[in-house]
């Protein structure tokens, strides 16, 4: 018989063994993957890229592979295949190992590196929100803390403001850091865990995001208890909410639901402003995927226009978002199909600080 | 294989030069599919977008030789889709549309890459059943569950997917499109061709497009779980529901081993001093589904069951199945290898074959857990093993094979509904017999003349 058993004899250490060895090949994730779906083709799948990875790993394709290079940067890292994956594969971490290796030098995409330059230090995420209005208070020495995010506070600067008129007691100094998630995602897992850890001791106690994304990795290095996403602390303490009158729709954060299992909390929350309409793809990727939007446009887009279709479709006014990185892919979105449906940070609709849109202000009226 | 440099040229000028591909980078993810330790590089792989093309290639590779091996998602267990013998590797998933649900002739039109969950949901939209459900209905397409005869867990109640299949447009290896039956319930014009090629693994033909029946859904789904001291006690109650004029839409079990490591996993809050646990379930009206449960779980306790529950409300049934659906999960983190096995023995000697596996498991050194379907005697043995640890995958790869021979020597066969391909195959002869060996070969000619269509597989 023409087998050929799997062969660790020579492997090339690019991954941790027990990584690896989960994924049991069966094909489960297939479905739940954004790029299968564009493609149908089993190389931009979950399963067949842990195929590339292993004959990554047993030498039997070069690192300069094309298909290697192309498929460890089409793919999203959104995580919905562990959601779904009955062996537990951890396939965020295995990606991140795969960037490690497969991005070094000139293989690393220009726009990471001119992005991971911009925050990789204090003082020039410190620059990127000198000239905005974001949130900012005196270090506080035990916490809460907010985090500011990097590029969050430079983009939407009136999410940590909101953030800060809805939970007063949290600090929110400008001298914090980026929690190092872009580097973690982007072929620099080492420096992202530092960064994590620096914010750690910047921002003592717990830290609360408004960033899904960010909260799944600063989770990941300092531990679950330190980490609380906003809408689970908006959640854990009764407060009132304002009715907005609005059907309002939610973008789940893929690493918030598929890495910290947080999905109920946002759905709870936007049931108590307004009607809340469940898009049926609203667990699935935007396309944004932190960087991704920067790096690979058009895949971004061909992601993201099957996502605007359904939003337009739903007849909402508001699709909320918990994540930086998909208020702007779908603010974007929405604004160039000049769609009277808006997006709007869940912390923004709660702090009663958004646009009103026609519609809601009608039904608001009646 | 390499493939020769003008046949690749001719098959992009079939299908355009973005559905074919040959750099091996770009092929790799494709030499295998579900089947733990098999594994072969294919020398290109094409994505055709019509039966049309279909034929072409075919065309084309029975006249150069060239291997094909016709492929949907690749979530079969039994190494159908791995290329041995490399060559064109044949993706039918851009071929992924419903073209019709008639709710007044129950049936449905597909292309082949549509997967069974789709179908179901699109049915379902129809107040209709796809009754066919195998446990990767979400991953795996209708042309592959056709291929393969997929079963699952009604098979008792509703049979399997050949009973649901009314026609086919399939392409031969020699490039002629033929459709098979139609949209017939009663059609005997021929030999059955839809039969055959239902279940022929992608040895004979391509399928491209397929009508099937369906139901009405069931109005509503109940289910009971009971706790035996032993399979062979469980044994009894399933053989004395059946006798009591109850046709089961689920019957399902564990043996002590699944339900040890299903617990460890998932704290479900099993019985761990049971040998066996037996879920049993039906569909239909409310009324007799009701009545079903109740006089199964009087059946379970007659025959001595430890205990027997049914569920009250949807949610409670979930929980009871959960027990089942996290079989795999659970067994599949022991190790790195989980080696899903199929066998199928007439169904009163389902609690003898567990003592014959558990046996064999003990002679060959390894940990063998089943779990299965009792209504329809489909057992899975399932065998974990470390990837590294290349002696205890040959002793499986040995205690399997006495599985699958305790398995015939209790009138049962190799494979219930997981399929020969290349796995099974060492063994197919012992469960047929020579003649039919070379009957099996001779119809493989028949269609496939020049043997390119997934050699190395059923008829070769």
């Amino acid at each position: 018989m023409n087998t050929t058993p799997p062969d660790p004899s020579a492997p090339q250490g690019i991954f941790t063994p027990e990584l690896l060895d989960r994924c049991i090949s069966c094909g489960f994730c297939l479905p739940a993957c954004p790029t299968y779906a564009l493609t149908k083709d089993e190389a931009s799948s979950p399963r067949g890229r842990i195929t590339l990875m292993r004959a990554l790993e047993e030498g039997t394709l070069p690192d300069n592979d094309l298909r290697l290079q192309e498929e460890s940067s089409f793919c999203l890292g959104c995580r919905a295949c562990e959601t779904v994956c009955p062996a537990g594969v951890e396939y965020g971490a295995l990606l991140e190992e795969w960037r490690d290796h497969q991005w070094q030098g000139s293989r690393r995409p220009l726009v990471v590196r001119l992005l991971t330059f911009a925050v990789n230090a204090r003082p020039r995420v410190w620059l990127l929100g000198l000239f905005r209005r974001h949130a900012r208070t005196r270090p506080s020495p035990e916490g809460p803390h907010l985090m500011l995010g990097c590029f969050e506070r430079a983009l939407y600067p009136k999410v940590s403001r909101a953030a800060r008129a809805l939970l007063p007691e949290l600090s929110a100094p400008a001298s914090q850091g980026c929690c190092g998630a872009l580097h973690a995602h982007n072929g620099d897992s080492a420096r992202g865990r530092e960064l994590a850890l620096e914010l750690g001791e910047q921002l003592p106690g717990v830290i609360v995001t408004t960033s899904g994304g960010c909260a799944a990795h600063l989770a990941s290095v300092l531990g679950r208890d330190r980490v609380r996403e906003i809408s689970e602390t908006l959640t854990e303490t009764p407060r009132e909410l304002p009715w907005t009158g609005a059907r309002i729709a939610l973008q789940d954060s893929c690493h918030l639901r598929n890495g910290l299992g947080v999905w109920r909390e946002p759905r709870e929350l936007i049931g108590r402003m307004g009607e809340y309409v469940e898009l049926p793809s609203a667990g699935s990727c935007c396309g944004a995927a932190g960087s991704y939007a920067m790096v690979r446009p058009k895949d971004s887009r061909k992601v993201l226009d099957a996502k605007l279709d359904e939003i337009e479709a739903a007849g909402v006014d508001y699709v909320a978002v918990v994540n930086p990185g998909c208020y702007r892919q779908l603010d974007q979105g929405l604004r160039r199909r000049k769609s009277r449906v808006r997006a709007v940070h869940l912390a923004e609709l709660a702090a009663g600080a958004y646009e009103t849109t026609r519609s809601a202000r009608t039904q608001a009226e009646h | 294989m390499r493939i020769d440099a003008a046949v690749l040229r001719e098959l992009r000028g079939i299908v355009g030069a973005d559905h074919v591909r040959d750099a091996d980078g770009d092929v790799a993810a494709y030499a295998r599919d579900a089947t733990p330790l098999f594994s072969a590089m294919p020398g290109a792989v094409v994505h055709p977008g019509s039966a049309e093309e279909v034929a072409a290639v075919l065309a084309l590779a029975t006249a150069h030789g060239v291997p094909v091996v016709p492929r949907g998602a690749g979530s079969n267990l039994c190494a159908a889709t791995v290329p041995l013998s490399g060559g064109i590797v044949l993706v039918l998933t851009r071929l992924d549309r419903i073209l019709e649900i008639s709710a007044e002739e129950l049936l449905a039109v597909v292309q082949p890459g549509v997967t069974s969950a789709e179908l179901a949901g699109a049915a379902a939209k129809h107040g209709l059943l796809y009754a066919p459900d195998p446990g990767s209905r979400t991953v795996a397409t209708v042309g592959g569950t056709i291929a393969t005869c997929a079963g699952g867990l009604r098979g008792l109640k509703y049979g399997v997917t050949r009973n649901y299949v009314l026609g086919l447009e399939a392409v031969l290896p020699t490039g002629e499109i033929v459709r098979t039956g139609g949209r017939l319930w009663k059609d005997v014009a021929g030999y059955d061709l839809t039969r055959l090629l239902t279940g022929s693994e992608g040895t004979l033909g391509v399928i491209t497009e397929a009508t099937v029946a369906l139901t009405p859904a069931p109005e509503t789904t109940g289910t009971g779980l009971a706790y035996f001291a032993t399979l062979a006690d469980a044994g009894r109650a399933v053989a004395r529901v059946i006798g009591s004029g109850i046709v089961p839409a689920t019957l399902e079990f564990l043996d002590a081993k699944c339900v040890a490591a299903v617990e460890d996993y998932a704290g479900l809050g099993l019985r761990l001093d049971a040998g066996a646990l037996l879920l049993f379930g039906d569909d239909g009206a409310a009324a007799p589904v009701a009545d079903h449960l109740a006089r199964m779980a009087e059946i379970c306790l007659a025959e001595g069951a430890m205990e027997a529950t049914v569920a009250g409300a949807a949610a409670e049934s979930e929980a009871l199945l959960a027990a089942r659906r996290c079989a795999l999960p659970a067994l599949s983190r022991l190790g790195s290898v989980t080696i899903l096995e199929d066998a199928s023995v007439p169904r009163p000697r389902i609690a003898e074959m567990v003592d014959r596996i558990d046996a064999l498991a003990v002679r060959h050194g390894l940990t063998i857990a089943t779990f299965g379907h009792a209504g329809d005697g489909n057992l899975h043995p399932t065998c974990v093993v470390e990837a590294g640890d290349t002696d205890a995958v040959e002793r499986a790869h040995h205690a399997f094979a006495d599985i699958f021979r305790a398995a015939m020597e209790l009138g049962g066969t190799i494979t219930g509904e997981h399929g020969v391909g290349a796995a099974k195959l060492p063994y197919l002869a012992e469960r047929l017999g020579e003649d039919q060996m070379a009957l099996l070969r001779r119809i493989k000619a028949a269609f496939d003349p020049a043997g390119i269509l997934n050699p190395g597989k059923l008829g070769s």
